[in-house]
C-alpha cells in the first residue's frame, strides 16, 4: 500500500501552500488561503493533516493582521483584499472547527473565537452592506465553534455579552440571527442564565425567527427548548397571549417537511410539556407527538437515532403517555426497528430504552412484548460492544421482568432461563460501573421466581458476585447488589439462605446496615426483614456473632430520621418477634432501649407518625409481641403499658388508615383476652403473607395488579406448605422491590 | 397552456368522481371538467417555482415581468446555484466545488455524501480523460479515506476504480458512471443541497402534480372508464375503451 506516497504528496502541497501563506504579498496569500479551505472543506483527512503543519495558528495571525488593517472608512481596491483575506480565513477556521475536535481545539488554543468575535462582528460592521460578507463569514464560523462541546461558556451574566447577544439575535441576516440562537443553546444551562434570557426577553424574537428560514428556524427551536428545559419556574411565567401564539406556531412545525425540524418541534413542545402541569395537555396534542415522533424513527440518519431519546422523554414515568402510545401500537413498532438488525448504537440504544419506557409501569406493554418475543433480541443486545447499548438492554429486562407472566414463567420456555442468566451474570463484571448497576436492578427483577432461574443464578456464582458488590466503593453499586440480594433472598429455602448468608456474613450485614448511605441502609434492613421471615430457625440468624445485627438494627431505628429506614428496621423487629420467647424478649430489650435525649422509646414516635405504613409496621411489632399464645406475653403486655406504648396503640382505633384500624382491633382483642383469668387457647390466624409496599416499585401502588402478584405468592406459599401453619400472627416480609 | 389547464381540470375532476364502474363518454368528460374552476394565480405560481427550482433565471426573470407573478427566491441566489450546476454538468467538478464553497462553505462540510460524491464526479473525469496516473493518485489521496469512514462509500469507490482494470470502458459493468446521465445527478444533488441550505424546497411542485394525476386515474381506473390523459406531454384526452 503505497500510502506513504500518498501522505508525501499531500506534504508537499500542504507545505506549498503554508509557504504562500506567509507571503508579504497579500494577493498571494488570499490565492493561498481559498486553496487552503477548498482542501480541506469536507475532507477531515487533510484537515488533520493540515493541523500537524500548523496551518491553524498560522492563518490566526493573518486574520489578525487583517483585523487591524482593515480601515471602514475605505472603501478601494485595497480594502477589497483585506475584506476577502477576513472572509478567506475566517471560513478557513471555521471549517477546522467543523465537526472535528482536534481542530476546535486547535482553533480555541489559537484565540481564534474571539478574534472572529472582534474582527467580523462589532458594532460598526453589520451596519455597512460591503460588510456583510465578513459579517456572515464570521457569523458562520463561530457558529460551528459553538456547537462543539469544547466551546468557551458564554458568561451570560456580564451586561455587555448579554447586550452583544440580543444585537445578534436583533440582527437581519440568518447566520447571525443564528448564532445567538446557538450561543444560547450552547451555553445556556443553570437555571438562574435561563431566567436572565427570559427576563431579557429574548423568547419574543426566537418565536419570530420561528418563522424564518430553516437555519433560523432550527436555530431557534433549540434555544427555546433549552430556555425552558426542567424550569417550572420561567414556564410558569410564560403566559399572555405571546404563549399562546409561540406554542401554535410550533405545533404547526411539528408537520414541517423536514425531519430535523420536526424533531425538534416535538423536543421543544416536549420539554415544556415536562416543565408545567397546565400546558399541552390535551389528548390531540399528546396523541399528535406520540404518533410524529413514531413516524421519525423511520428515519434513517441521525434524526431517526436521536427520535427514540425523544420518545422516552415523552412518555418516560407517564402512565397515561405510555397507555396511549400502546394505543397506537407503539411497542408493535419499535420492535419493527430492532428486528431491522446491525443497527447504529445510538439508535439501538434509544429503542431498547424506549422499549423500557414502555413497559415500566403497563402490563399490557410488558405482555406485548412478551408475545413479540422481544427479550430475544434483548438478550442479545447485553452482549453487544457498546456500554450504553448493554447498559440499555438491562433496563429493558428489568422493565419487562415485571411482568406478572415473567414471573409466574408462562410466555418463555425453560430455555429462557439460562439464555438471560448467563449474559446477566457475566455483567455484573463489566468495565462500566453503568452497566454493573443496569445488570444489577435487572437480576433484582429475574430472580423473583420459584423456578430455576433463581437456582441457576446461585450455581453460576451469582450470590459471591452479588456480596463483592455490596462491598463496593460505590454507593449506587452497593445499594442495587443489596436491592438484588434481598429480592434473591425472598422467600428461599432455607438451604438457599444459609448459602447466602454464609457469603455475606453477619459482620458484613451489620456494617451495611451502619452504611453511610441511607438508601444503603434501607436495603440491608430490608434484606434482613427477608431473612428472618420463614421458619423460626431463620430468626436465629439475626442473633449470630452475639447478635451484632440486632443491635445494629435497634441502633438504626433509634436514630434513624428517613422513613423508608423506619418501616424497614420495624418490620425485622416484627418479624423476629414471631420467634421463640428469648427472640420476643430481645424484641422488647431493643424497643424500650432508649436514644439519649429521648424520654421514650422510639416506637411511640412511629405510632404518631404521618406516614400509615410506618404506623403499620409498629402495630406489627406490637402485636406479635403481645400474641396470646406466648407465655410471656403477658409480661410484655405490662412492660409495654408501663413505657406508654399500649395507650398510644389504645388511642389509633380510629386511624384513618385501614390496615393500620384492622391491626389495631386485633391488638386491643389481643390485650383484651389477657383480662381473662383463663389464658386464651386462640389462636388468632392470620393466614396473610402479605405482600407489603414495596410492590409499589414492581407496580404501582394499591392497583389491581398489586393484588394480583400478592395473591399469587399467597396462593405459592399455601401450596408450598406441608402443614397448616398453627402459628398465631404471620410474618410481613419484603416482596420483590425493584430498582429506584 | 390549454395542456395544462386539462391537466389541472384532469386532476379535480377524477377527485370528485363518484363511486361505480360506468363509463362516460367524452362530452359528459369535457363538459365536468369545464365545470371546474382553477385559479390563474395558482397556475403562474407552479410556472414560477418550476422555473425557479429548476434554475432558468432568464426565463424567470422574463415570466415575472409578463405574468407579474413574484417568485419565492430572490433570483440572484439562482445564478450563483446555477454556475454550479453547469460546473458539474461539465465535468468541471473541481471549479464546482470551489463555487459552493465560496456560496456556502457550510454545505459541503456537513453533507458527507455529496462530498463523496463530487469526489467521485472528479475521480471519473479523470479517468473518462485518460488520466489513469492521476486517476489513481486521487483516488489514493482523496477518496480512500472517505472510503475508511463509511462502508457504503467504499462499495461506490470500488464500482469507480473497476473502471480502470476495463479495457473497453462503455461496455463494461459499471459503465454507466461515464454516462452523461451520471453527471446530471451529481448535478442534480449539488442543486438540492444549495437549495435546502437557502431553505427553499428542492423539488419543484409540478412533477408532484403530474404523479398525483396518474395515480389518481389508476385509482379511477378501477371503478370507471373515462377519457385518460395518456401522454403527460401533449395531455390529449383518450376516448374511453368500451
Amino acid at each position: 500500500m503505497p500510502t506513504t506516497t500518498a501522505s508525501a504528496v499531500c506534504t508537499t502541497v500542504g507545505n506549498n501552500i503554508l509557504l504562500r501563506l506567509t507571503s508579504g504579498e497579500r494577493d498571494v496569500k488570499l490565492k493561498a488561503l481559498r486553496e487552503l479551505k477548498n482542501q480541506i472543506i469536507g475532507n477531515r483527512t487533510k484537515k488533520l493533516s493540515f493541523l500537524k503543519l500548523g496551518a491553524v495558528p498560522a492563518v490566526a495571525g493573518i486574520l489578525s493582521d487583517a483585523v487591524s488593517a482593515v480601515d471602514v472608512a475605505d472603501n478601494d481596491e485595497n480594502d477589497r483584499i483585506v475584506k476577502d483575506i477576513i472572509v478567506q480565513s475566517a471560513a478557513v477556521l471555521g471549517s477546522f472547527a467543523c465537526g472535528f475536535e482536534a481542530g476546535v481545539r486547535a482553533v480555541l488554543d489559537a484565540g481564534a473565537d474571539i478574534l472572529i468575535q472582534r474582527g467580523c462582528l462589532v458594532e460598526e460592521m453589520p451596519l455597512l452592506k460591503s460588510y456583510m460578507e465578513v459579517v456572515d463569514a464570521g457569523a458562520r464560523s463561530l457558529k460551528m465553534i459553538y456547537q462543539s462541546k469544547m466551546a468557551p461558556k458564554y458568561d451570560f451574566l456580564q451586561e455587555e455579552n448579554m447586550e452583544f447577544l440580543l444585537s445578534l439575535l436583533n440582527n437581519e441576516s440568518e447566520n447571525v440571527s443564528g448564532l445567538g440562537a446557538s450561543i444560547i443553546s450552547h451555553s445556556c444551562k443553570t437555571s438562574l442564565e435561563q431566567k436572565l434570557l427570559f427576563d431579557a426577553g429574548v423568547l419574543k424574537r426566537l418565536t419570530s425567527l420561528l418563522g424564518g428560514s430553516l437555519i433560523q428556524r432550527d436555530a431557534s427551536l433549540e434555544s427555546i427548548a433549552t430556555i425552558f428545559k426542567n424550569n417550572p419556574e420561567v414556564v410558569s411565567q410564560f403566559v399572555g397571549p405571546d404563549t399562546g401564539r409561540t406554542l401554535s406556531c410550533i405545533i404547526e412545525i411539528v408537520k414541517d417537511r423536514f425531519a430535523r425540524t420536526r424533531l425538534l418541534a416535538s423536543l421543544c413542545l416536549i420539554v415544556i410539556r415536562n416543565a408545567s402541569p397546565c400546558y399541552l395537555q390535551d389528548v390531540g396534542i399528546k396523541t399528535k407527538l406520540i404518533n410524529n415522533l413514531l413516524e421519525l424513527l423511520d428515519d434513517p440518519g441521525r434524526v431517526g437515532d436521536e427520535a427514540s431519546f425523544a420518545f422516552s422523554s415523552l412518555i418516560a414515568e407517564k402512565e397515561d403517555m405510555q397507555k396511549l402510545a400502546f394505543e397506537v401500537n407503539g411497542v408493535d413498532k419499535l420492535y419493527n426497528h430492532l428486528q431491522k438488525g446491525s443497527l447504529h448504537p445510538r439508535r439501538f440504544e434509544g429503542i431498547l430504552l424506549a422499549l423500557a419506557d414502555m413497559c415500566s409501569k403497563l402490563e399490557c406493554c410488558r405482555s406485548r412484548c412478551l408475545s413479540l418475543q422481544v427479550l430475544k433480541l434483548v438478550v442479545d443486545a447485553l452482549a453487544h460492544d457498546s456500554s450504553d447499548v448493554r447498559s440499555a438492554a438491562c433496563m429493558c429486562l428489568r422493565s419487562v421482568s415485571r411482568s406478572i407472566k415473567f414471573i409466574q414463567n408462562l410466555s418463555a420456555g425453560s430455555f429462557m432461563n439460562e439464555t438471560i442468566v448467563i449474559p446477566l451474570v457475566r455483567l455484573l463484571d463489566d468495565t462500566s460501573t453503568a452497566v454493573q448497576v443496569a445488570a444489577l436492578g435487572a437480576i433484582s427483577n429475574i430472580v423473583v421466581d420459584f423456578t430455576t432461574r433463581r437456582s441457576t443464578f446461585i450455581r453460576l456464582g451469582g450470590v459471591k458476585l452479588l456480596v463483592q458488590l455490596s462491598k463496593s466503593m460505590d454507593s449506587t453499586i452497593r445499594l442495587n447488589a443489596l436491592r438484588a440480594l434481598r429480592n434473591l433472598i425472598f422467600l428461599a429455602e432455607d438451604k438457599c439462605k444459609e448459602e447466602i448468608f454464609m457469603e455475606l456474613t453477619a459482620s458484613l450485614l451489620a456494617s451495611l446496615i451502619c452504611d453511610p448511605e441511607p438508601s444503603v441502609q434501607e436495603q440491608a434492613l430490608a434484606l434482613v426483614r427477608n431473612l428472618v421471615d420463614g421458619r423460626i430457625n431463620s430468626v436465629e440468624y439475626i442473633f449470630a456473632e452475639d447478635g451484632i445485627i440486632l443491635d445494629a438494627v435497634g441502633r438504626q431505628l433509634r436514630i434513624a430520621s428517613k422513613a423508608e429506614i423506619e418501616i424497614q428496621g420495624m418490620y425485622v423487629l416484627g418479624n423476629v418477634a414471631t420467634g421463640k420467647e428469648s427472640h420476643k424478649e430481645a424484641v422488647m430489650d431493643q424497643l424500650l432501649l432508649r436514644a439519649e435525649n429521648k424520654a421514650q422509646s422510639c416506637i411511640i414516635k412511629f405510632l404518631q407518625s404521618n406516614d400509615s405504613r410506618l404506623r403499620t409496621a409498629a402495630v406489627w411489632a406490637v402485636l406479635n409481641l403481645t400474641c396470646s399464645s406466648s407465655p410471656g406475653s403477658s409480661g410484655r403486655l405490662v412492660k409495654l403499658h408501663d413505657a406508654g406504648i399500649v395507650s398510644h396503640v389504645k388511642n389509633m382505633v380510629n386511624d384513618p388508615c385501614l390496615d393500620v384500624k384492622l391491626r389495631v382491633k386485633t391488638a386491643l382483642e389481643q390485650f383484651n383476652s389477657f383480662d381473662d383469668s383463663l389464658a386464651s387457647t386462640s389462636c388468632l390466624q392470620f393466614l396473610t403473607v402479605r405482600a407489603v409496599g414495596e410492590l409499589s416499585h414492581v407496580v404501582d401502588p394499591s392497583s389491581k395488579e398489586e393484588e394480583s402478584i400478592a395473591n399469587y405468592f399467597r396462593f405459592s406459599m399455601k401450596k408450598n406448605k406441608k402443614k397448616k401453619s398453627t402459628r398465631t400472627v404471620k410474618f410481613c416480609f419484603d416482596v420483590p422491590a425493584d430498582s429506584l | 397552456m390549454s395542456l395544462f389547464w386539462i391537466v389541472i381540470r384532469q386532476l379535480a375532476e377524477i377527485e370528485a368522481m363518484a363511486m361505480s364502474k360506468k363509463v362516460i363518454t367524452r362530452e359528459e368528460w369535457e363538459k365536468k371538467l369545464n365545470d371546474v374552476k382553477i385559479r390563474k394565480e395558482d397556475m403562474n405560481k407552479l410556472v414560477m417555482n418550476f422555473l425557479v427550482t429548476e434554475g432558468y433565471v432568464d426565463a424567470a426573470e422574463k415570466f415575472r415581468m409578463e405574468s407579474g407573478t413574484e417568485p419565492d427566491i430572490d433570483l440572484a441566489t439562482i445564478t450563483d446555484r446555477m454556475a454550479v450546476k453547469k460546473a458539474v454538468q461539465c465535468g468541471n467538478v473541481e471549479d464546482a466545488i470551489e463555487k459552493v464553497n465560496d456560496l456556502n462553505p457550510e454545505i459541503l462540510d456537513t453533507n458527507p455524501q455529496l462530498f463523496f460524491h463530487l469526489q467521485q464526479q472528479r475521480l471519473i473525469e479523470l479517468i473518462r480523460n485518460g488520466k489513469v496516473e492521476e486517476a489513481l493518485e486521487f483516488a489514493q489521496e482523496e477518496l480512500a479515506p472517505r472510503g475508511e469512514e463509511n462502508q457504503s462509500f467504499l462499495e461506490e469507490l470500488e464500482r469507480t476504480v473497476a473502471l480502470l482494470a476495463f479495457e473497453d470502458v462503455s461496455n463494461c459493468p459499471v459503465g454507466d458512471l461515464l454516462d452523461i446521465s451520471q453527471r446530471l445527478k451529481t448535478a442534480s444533488e449539488v442543486n438540492a443541497a444549495i437549495l435546502t441550505s437557502q431553505s427553499h424546497e428542492k423539488d419543484p411542485k409540478l412533477p408532484s402534480l403530474l404523479k398525483m394525476l396518474l395515480w389518481a386515474q389508476n385509482q379511477l381506473d378501477e371503478k370507471a372508464a373515462y377519457p385518460r390523459i395518456n401522454d403527460l406531454a401533449t395531455a390529449t384526452l383518450e376516448d374511453p375503451a368500451i
